[in-house]
């Protein structure tokens, strides 16, 4: 396996990105980055954080004004973070940032060992001229080693780290539920994720590819044979799409994992009620993602439809768009990526870092670093120029018309608006373009590399 | 979503085809942006300036400006202080001028803190006297600037600028219709005291921490909507030049050139672009097309050298940034004969944009921003010129694909080397990421290298050791990729990151100063495109070296020195030319907030070093090879 060899590279790549963020905290581009928008939002930035930390210290509920948007958890704790260590917080943030990384290393070695698994049991349904396009083992050396790269040196990442955003803590709370996904650690998963949910509230989608995914993990090894002759109650209230002979422990472990999750989200609620004295958070910080009352530009789709659009017509398009960034995709994605519950939390991680009310580059870069677990697929997308360039293009262009419309004045809002668009939709390509690639590596495997089928060019669709 | 999904056959039809032709595509994309670029200042392009902000009323009253001998007398008065006085500007006889004119008048003192020398300080001071809108309640202004030069100067003396504004001071002073304050500002040091000036006046500073300090203002007035800048030789005018190109080569609003020209015209100033008149209008009827087409052609050609070099042409360029519209109107002395135009004639245009700029209802934002003029009266604006750098950026998106392409042959093709070729390719991410990322470090380190190597080099000047400095990293980031060799999949792949990165740079700089992006286009895409291909390489090598950022700067420098001084000995004046280029680069840069040089060393070098990397290990093959591969299918 070449564990030194791995272990001295993660060093190498550590100690590589602990310098560069210490290097750009001190250089002159800190406060340029801690200012953009794209970093910044009301719902991460720092400078929200010390003022309600401020008001908090001085007796005055931070929820009852307009500025601050963070759970009472995080309270506590950024303001234990500033009484404390003030002086390194910059160190506190780069360090978090590392555990990231390290985290999703983790998590990347073992969701390999889990596809190199997955790969041992189903080779004799692969096609036979395949053997040279299946996982090998430098694939599962490699992957990870990416997957930490495509973080700590991400520049979505290192601005937002270097910005002190509260996303770096969500980050973390988000690795970490991927990590003990990728181990089946019910307990675990359920608790980073409400705490991940209770931050920002659009992780709660997760619950469903985690449910899935801890359900693989205690699936019982030796139960096929007798439950195939004595179908119980489940195999027959499902659809036959969804019966399977463990019906029974599926439905056992979603619910006991709903049931966990929901259990700790409400008690965390119940603790920050506590500790804020009083319900008033619920507004100010869930509320306010919900309802997008500030609109202020960032990189998202909210701010410039609703200010461009109707009042009477604001609360019919909240749900609409509410709905788009949390529960439209996630029961098509369920079914079709239920074998993979690892790409469909990464792929909801996206469609949420993408169309959720107050996104920032913090939320895109950790999705993007966890592509690289699925290098394997990159051979097979189709719109990776297309996506590459875009992704280059509105980077450089966002900030660009954004000071040609606020320092010179000679741009507008729709220029900006227009790149931030063109950023999402290069996002949705590539989303679509990792699921498709995905569904097609797996076609290829059990046909073969030809696109004859039976006698015609067939078409794969993403269905 | 046919774009989406696994197209079939059909759909990939433009894509095969395009990266099939690209060459000839390539070639026919640039050059039709070279001659949509060229055919713009042509009759049928360019079209006749037009007032978009009605507010402005341009003209309508009837002038009353009279105080054209009382600016005589002054001009005397000052010429005879300045002769008693010649480097210092004689601020107790200013303030005592504004003062007996009735306005309160201020100093301002600023301080340089030389960024290329460890202790070198300038100091400098402005005078500047606030007229109270009667009619208002100060919350806008405009600005009336002159910058005072003493007779050492290098520049033509500005005496009877100064002289004017206090005349038309004086003259404001008795009218009762200003809704907005009214700044006339005096200013020391020509560019710097406009700026400290104006960081002063917004609380803010645009350079380096620490390098100009702009200190406070004693006294403000509103959010200054409008700025005009005066420069008169002498008080008999033969024309006044109109300068519009500012900062970074941001322009002011169309609304207000026009309305100079305007204004001129009506009182009958003979007014220029670039010290070009129009063509006369008998000659614009009936002239020969073409004649009218490269006289355009050459004015437009002045307007996009001056843009492109990012550097203000006059103090009004300081404005623009602050989002102020403002030019500078040059008076040139009248040397032979005929009637001059006097302080009364430009008086009453002052008074006459003064009275517009007083109407504004709201701040400038009808007209266009972004345009170019190829005569005082015609303009080609941002849709009809983008196309050619457009045009010129995306045949390195062209080329891009169809390297691209060559590196990932659709999957779906039956063909299983192909995907296993794919799947090899994934191989060099890392490389290619890493080696993008030193790009980008060295070109931070190159921001840096001109105040070490002014620091910590001991030459004989400032300048010199920069280019030194300059000179030596050069040298060493040329040879630094002969010591890593590279798989010939990452050198594809850098290549295409690298177009793509030059394609965005001409995008993105097409957006604040189109001319240099359209003279960066012109030179660098062909030769970008060479960098690609496996015969001449030695030729491709050469070539990519030649635009090396450094070596560009110093071909244009010398290029411009043998056009504009053909009879001097080219080559010395020219290296002193480059050093001092290369010394303000830094110097504007960390003073005024240019970035030239910061977009120059953080985007263009890490660009041309990445491409660089590519020609030398070069070999590689475009999408030649992808194509015949096609075509076995």
């Amino acid at each position: 396996m070449g564990v030194p060899e791995a272990f001295r590279s993660l060093l190498i790549q550590y100690g590589f990105a602990f310098i560069l963020r210490i290097w750009l905290y001190s250089s002159e581009f800190k406060a340029t980055i801690t200012e953009r928008v794209e970093v910044s939002t009301p719902i991460n930035s720092w400078k929200r954080v010390t003022e309600g930390v401020t008001l908090y210290n001085d007796g005055i509920n931070p929820y009852s004004g307009d500025v601050f948007h963070v759970s009472p958890v995080g309270l506590i704790l950024y303001s234990k973070l500033i009484e404390h260590v003030a002086a390194y917080l910059p160190v506190v943030f780069i360090i978090m940032d590392l555990f990231t990384g390290h985290l999703l290393y983790l998590t990347a070695v073992e969701y390999m060992k889990h596809l190199m698994c997955r790969q041992e049991e189903e080779k004799k349904e692969y096609s036979e001229e395949v053997k040279e396009l299946m996982l090998n083992e430098k694939d599962v050396r490699k992957q990870p080693l990416y997957v930490v790269a495509a973080y700590l040196f991400n520049p979505y990442i290192l601005f937002n780290t270097v910005a002190q955003t509260t996303t770096v803590f969500s980050n973390f709370c988000l690795a970490s539920a991927f990590f003990c996904m990728a181990k089946g650690n019910r307990s675990g998963l359920c608790l980073f994720l409400s705490l991940a949910t209770l931050q920002s509230l659009y992780p709660i989608v997760l619950i469903v590819p985690g449910a899935i995914c801890i359900g693989y993990h205690t699936l019982p090894t030796n139960a096929k044979s007798e439950s195939a002759d004595h179908p119980d109650l489940f195999q027959k209230i499902l659809p036959r799409a969804l019966r399977s002979p463990n019906s029974a422990h599926w439905v056992k472990s979603i619910f006991a994992t709903f049931g966990v999750f929901f259990t700790m989200l409400i008690s965390l609620l119940f603790l920050s009620c506590h500790l804020s004295g009083g319900w008033e958070f619920l507004h100010s910080v869930y509320g306010f993602m919900l309802l997008v009352p500030d609109l202020r530009p960032n990189i998202g789709l909210f701010w410039y439809f609703f200010t461009e659009m109707f009042e009477h017509f604001r609360l019919l398009y909240l749900w609409a768009f509410q709905m788009n960034a949390l529960v439209l995709y996630l029961l098509p994605l369920a079914l079709r990526t239920r074998k993979d519950p690892v790409l469909l939390a990464a792929t909801l991680t996206g469609i949420t870092a993408m169309f959720k009310s107050y996104p920032s580059l913090g939320d895109v870069g950790f999705y993007l670093s966890l592509l690289p677990l699925w290098s394997h697929i990159f051979p097979y997308l189709q719109q990776g120029f297309v996506v590459l360039a875009a992704f280059i293009i509105t980077s450089v262009l966002g900030p660009t018309v954004w000071h040609l419309w606020i320092y010179a004045r000679s741009a507008n809002a729709n220029f900006y608006f227009g790149v931030s668009l063109a950023f999402a939709i290069a996002q949705i390509f590539l989303l679509t373009d990792v699921l498709l690639s995905y569904t097609k590596r797996e076609f290829i495997l059990r046909h073969g590399t030809s696109n004859l089928l039976n006698g015609k060019h067939g078409k794969l669709v993403l269905a | 979503m046919p774009v989406l999904l696994d197209p079939p056959e059909g759909c990939r039809r433009p894509t095969y085809l395009m990266v099939k032709h690209h060459h000839k595509l390539e070639m026919l994309m640039y050059l039709g942006g070279l001659l949509w670029f060229l055919a713009l200042p042509s009759d049928h392009i360019h079209s006749a300036s037009y007032f978009s902000e009605n507010s402005l009323l341009p003209g309508l009253v009837k002038g009353g400006f009279v105080e054209d001998s009382f600016a005589k007398t002054l001009l005397v008065s000052l010429q005879d202080e300045i002769s008693a006085n010649p480097t210092k500007m004689p601020y107790p006889w200013l303030l005592a001028q504004f003062r007996q004119i009735g306005l309160d008048a201020y100093t301002h003192n600023f301080t340089l803190n030389y960024p290329l020398a460890n202790d070198m300080t300038f100091e400098g001071q402005n005078v500047y006297g606030i007229l109270r809108a009667p009619r208002g309640s100060s919350t806008e202004a405009i600005v009336l600037s002159v910058p005072f030069r003493g007779s050492k100067s290098v520049h033509p003396s500005t005496a009877a600028g100064v002289a004017l504004i206090l005349a038309i001071a004086k003259f404001c002073r008795r009218q009762k219709y200003w809704a907005k304050d009214l700044i006339f500002l005096i200013t020391e040091h020509e560019q710097l005291g406009a700026q400290a000036w104006l960081e002063a006046y917004h609380r803010t500073s645009s350079g380096r921490y620490g390098v100009l300090n702009s200190g406070d203002l004693t006294s403000r007035g509103g959010a200054i909507q409008a700025a005009v800048n005066l420069e008169l030789f002498s008080d008999r005018i033969s024309h006044v030049d109109v300068k519009i190109e500012g900062l970074n080569g941001q322009l002011p609003n169309l609304d207000l050139v026009n309305l100079v020209h305007m204004l001129c015209n009506k009182e009958g100033v003979h007014h220029t672009f670039h010290n070009r008149a129009n063509l006369g209008d008998r000659e614009y009827n009936r002239g020969d097309p073409i004649k009218m087409w490269t006289y355009s052609l050459r004015t437009m050609a002045e307007m996009v050298c001056a843009q492109a070099s990012g550097v203000p042409n006059g103090n009004h360029g300081l404005f623009h940034r602050f989002g102020i519209e403002a030019v500078t109107l040059t008076g040139y002395r009248k040397v032979d004969r005929g009637s001059p135009a006097t302080f009364y004639q430009v008086g009453r245009v002052l008074e006459g944009i003064l009275r517009s700029l007083n109407n504004l209802l709201e701040r400038f934002h009808q007209s266009y921003f972004f345009y170019l003029l190829s005569a005082t009266d015609r303009y080609i604006s941002i849709g009809v010129y983008i196309p050619a750098v457009g045009l010129m950026a995306s045949t390195l998106l062209l080329r891009a694909l169809a390297v691209w392409r060559s590196l990932q042959i659709p999957t779906f093709q039956t063909d299983k080397e192909k995907l296993m070729r794919a799947q090899e390719m994934s191989n060099c991410f890392a490389s290619v990421g890493i080696t993008v990322l030193v790009a980008h470090a060295l070109g931070v380190v190159l921001l840096r290298v001109p105040v070490w190597s002014a620091l910590y080099l001991n030459a004989a000047d400032t300048s010199l050791s920069v280019v030194i400095g300059l000179m030596s990293f050069t040298a060493i980031s040329t040879f630094l990729p002969i010591f890593k060799s590279m798989h010939s999949d990452t050198l594809l792949l850098l290549y295409v990151i690298g177009l793509i990165e030059l394609a965005t740079i001409l995008l993105a700089v097409s957006l604040h100063n189109f001319p240099l992006a359209v003279v960066c286009s012109i030179v660098l895409v062909p030769f970008a495109l060479l960098v690609g291909g496996r015969r001449l390489r030695f030729l491709r090598i050469i070539g990519w070296f030649l635009v090396q950022p450094l070596l560009l700067v110093a071909g244009i420098i010398l290029v411009y020195t043998s056009v504009h001084f053909p009879d001097d000995a080219i080559l010395p004046k020219a290296m002193h030319a480059f050093k001092e280029a290369l010394t303000f680069s830094y110097v504007d840069y960390a003073v005024y907030g240019n970035w030239m040089l910061s977009v120059g060393a953080t985007f263009l070098f890490p660009m041309w070093f990445v491409l660089w990397i590519v020609v030398l290990k070069g070999n590689i093959s475009t999408s030649k090879d992808s194509c015949e591969a096609k075509k076995g299918q």
